[in-house]
């Protein structure tokens, strides 16, 4: 008799439990316009920084440096919405093109680098 | 998070990074100082080409003043622009909402919060003074955050900015106790810089600003949506629909706010007009699959789910269209009698 009534008890909870469960799942997965928008623009900062990583001078300066870009490629993918956006952001303020050209790859090579955790150069003061 | 140094403020920490990295970095290092601190002086000066269609002098003269009390520069700056933008508030009914008495301060994204809140807007200008002055010459006057002290021990301060003179190089502003701070646009620009350039204006639902920028609008839009202010959302959206038609992002942003709303016919068209000026809208893909399905249209709800999953693939939309996808395939096929 003891033995039916905890039979019973385990019985009523799991399917209390699964219950629980498949609401959730039934749940409409609707999509705010504002996560939509975000993700949209976190698609076109990687991109920008995709695009800079692949271009032969960024590449072998990296490897001058020992760097494996295809590591920090994979990297970028782990950089928050934020930290996305700012490193885009920053390349786009970098000093480029005429007599600084060189200067501007080093640069943001090396920004790319700070921003994927590689190095730590620009950190500011506590 | 990342901060390009801008002149000597570079500070050298290197840790554990190769050796290789560490010599170019110090051999470098000068050679990009001095092409930063170029760059620096040059951001700081307004280009006088970009400016020439606005008036040479501003000053906003009918902006309220509220005098702030004791470290309060967030509500009186902000109930500043929320009045000049038609919202009857004061710093005092605003402080609850944005003042951190343990930081005896505010923080931007309060300030954010606070004007949507009461269906405005909070529009960020681009780190650019030219869109200060944009702003101020359509009649809006702009919330800014300055430091003003150093960078490495900051002091926020939050103003507005509520006129320019091209002539006399001068930002005028509401700013603490005092009515009417003149400041050098030299002086006012550092200060700004130092605080990254934050500003922003409120905007009513169906206005735009001086130079909209699409994803800043909508951005801007959709966060009214996320908070369930729909009324305000919707203006927005349609304001956005006029003023760029070639896009799916406003007609998308309406589908949303109807759908939210319960108008699920209308909601319907509005996807569909989403996909008919973007076919690979994932967004709209994926919730007109949603709406599809719950309304027993299976067949074509999985074509649009699918749809939504092949663009998301790689993208952080990955997961929900997945989840959509799931759900349709374990759905109960419905008879077609249904699907109305």
């Amino acid at each position: 008799m003891k033995r039916l009534l905890q039979k019973s008890i385990v019985y009523v909870l799991i399917a209390s439990l699964v219950s629980l469960a498949s609401p959730a799942v039934a749940q409409a997965q609707m999509i705010g316009t504002l996560t939509g928008l975000r993700a949209v623009e976190r698609d076109a900062n990687l991109a920008k920084v995709s695009a800079v990583l692949a271009r032969a001078e960024v590449r072998d300066q990296m490897k001058a440096l020992g760097v494996d870009a295809t590591l920090v490629e994979a990297r970028l993918a782990a950089l928050t919405d934020a930290e996305l956006s700012q490193l885009a952001q920053n390349i786009d303020s970098a000093p480029a093109g005429g007599v600084l050209a060189v200067i501007g790859v080093v640069f943001i090579v090396l920004l790319i680098l700070e921003a994927v955790g590689v190095i730590d150069i620009f950190k500011k003061f506590p | 998070m990342i901060q390009a140094p801008r002149g000597a403020s570079a500070p050298l920490v290197l840790g554990s990074e190769p050796r290789a990295v560490r010599s170019a970095f110090y051999s470098f290092f000068t050679l990009v100082l001095l092409a930063l601190t170029g760059c620096a002086t040059h951001r700081n000066a307004l280009d006088p080409t970009a400016v020439a269609h606005l008036p040479r002098r501003v000053e906003l003269t009918d902006t309220p003043f509220y005098p702030q009390e004791a470290y309060q520069c967030g509500p009186a700056a902000l109930a500043t622009v929320l009045r000049s933008a038609d919202v009857a508030v004061t710093p005092d009914e605003l402080t609850p909402e944005v003042f951190l008495p343990g930081r005896k301060g505010s923080l931007a994204v309060e300030l954010i919060a606070a004007t949507r809140q009461r269906d405005r807007l909070a529009y960020r200008l681009d780190p650019d003074p030219r869109a200060i002055l944009e702003e101020l010459a359509a009649g809006r006057p702009v919330l800014v955050m300055q430091n003003v002290a150093l960078k490495i021990v900051p002091t926020w301060h939050f103003a507005v900015v509520i006129g320019y003179d091209l002539d006399a190089q001068t930002f005028t502003l509401r700013s603490g106790t005092i009515e009417r701070l003149v400041m050098s646009t030299r002086g006012f620009l550092r200060t700004w810089d130092l605080a990254d350039r934050w500003a922003m204006v409120a905007l009513k639902p169906g206005e735009l600003p001086a130079t909209p920028d699409m994803h800043k609008y909508m951005t801007a839009a959709a966060e009214l949506e996320a908070i369930g202010r729909l009324e305000a959302a919707k203006q927005a959206y349609e304001t956005a629909r006029e003023q760029w038609p070639n896009s799916a992002w406003p007609v998308l942003g309406l589908a949303n706010v109807q759908h939210a709303g319960g108008d699920l016919r209308g909601a319907e068209e509005s996807y569909r007009a989403a996909l008919a000026i973007e076919p690979d809208n994932i967004v709209a893909n994926n919730n007109l699959a949603e709406l599809l399905l719950a309304r027993g249209c299976l067949d074509e709800a999985r074509a649009f789910a699918a749809r939504a999953l092949k663009h998301a693939t790689g993208t952080p939309l990955e997961q929900a269209t997945l989840s959509t996808v799931t759900k349709l395939e374990q759905a109960t096929p419905r008879s077609e009698a249904e699907c109305r």
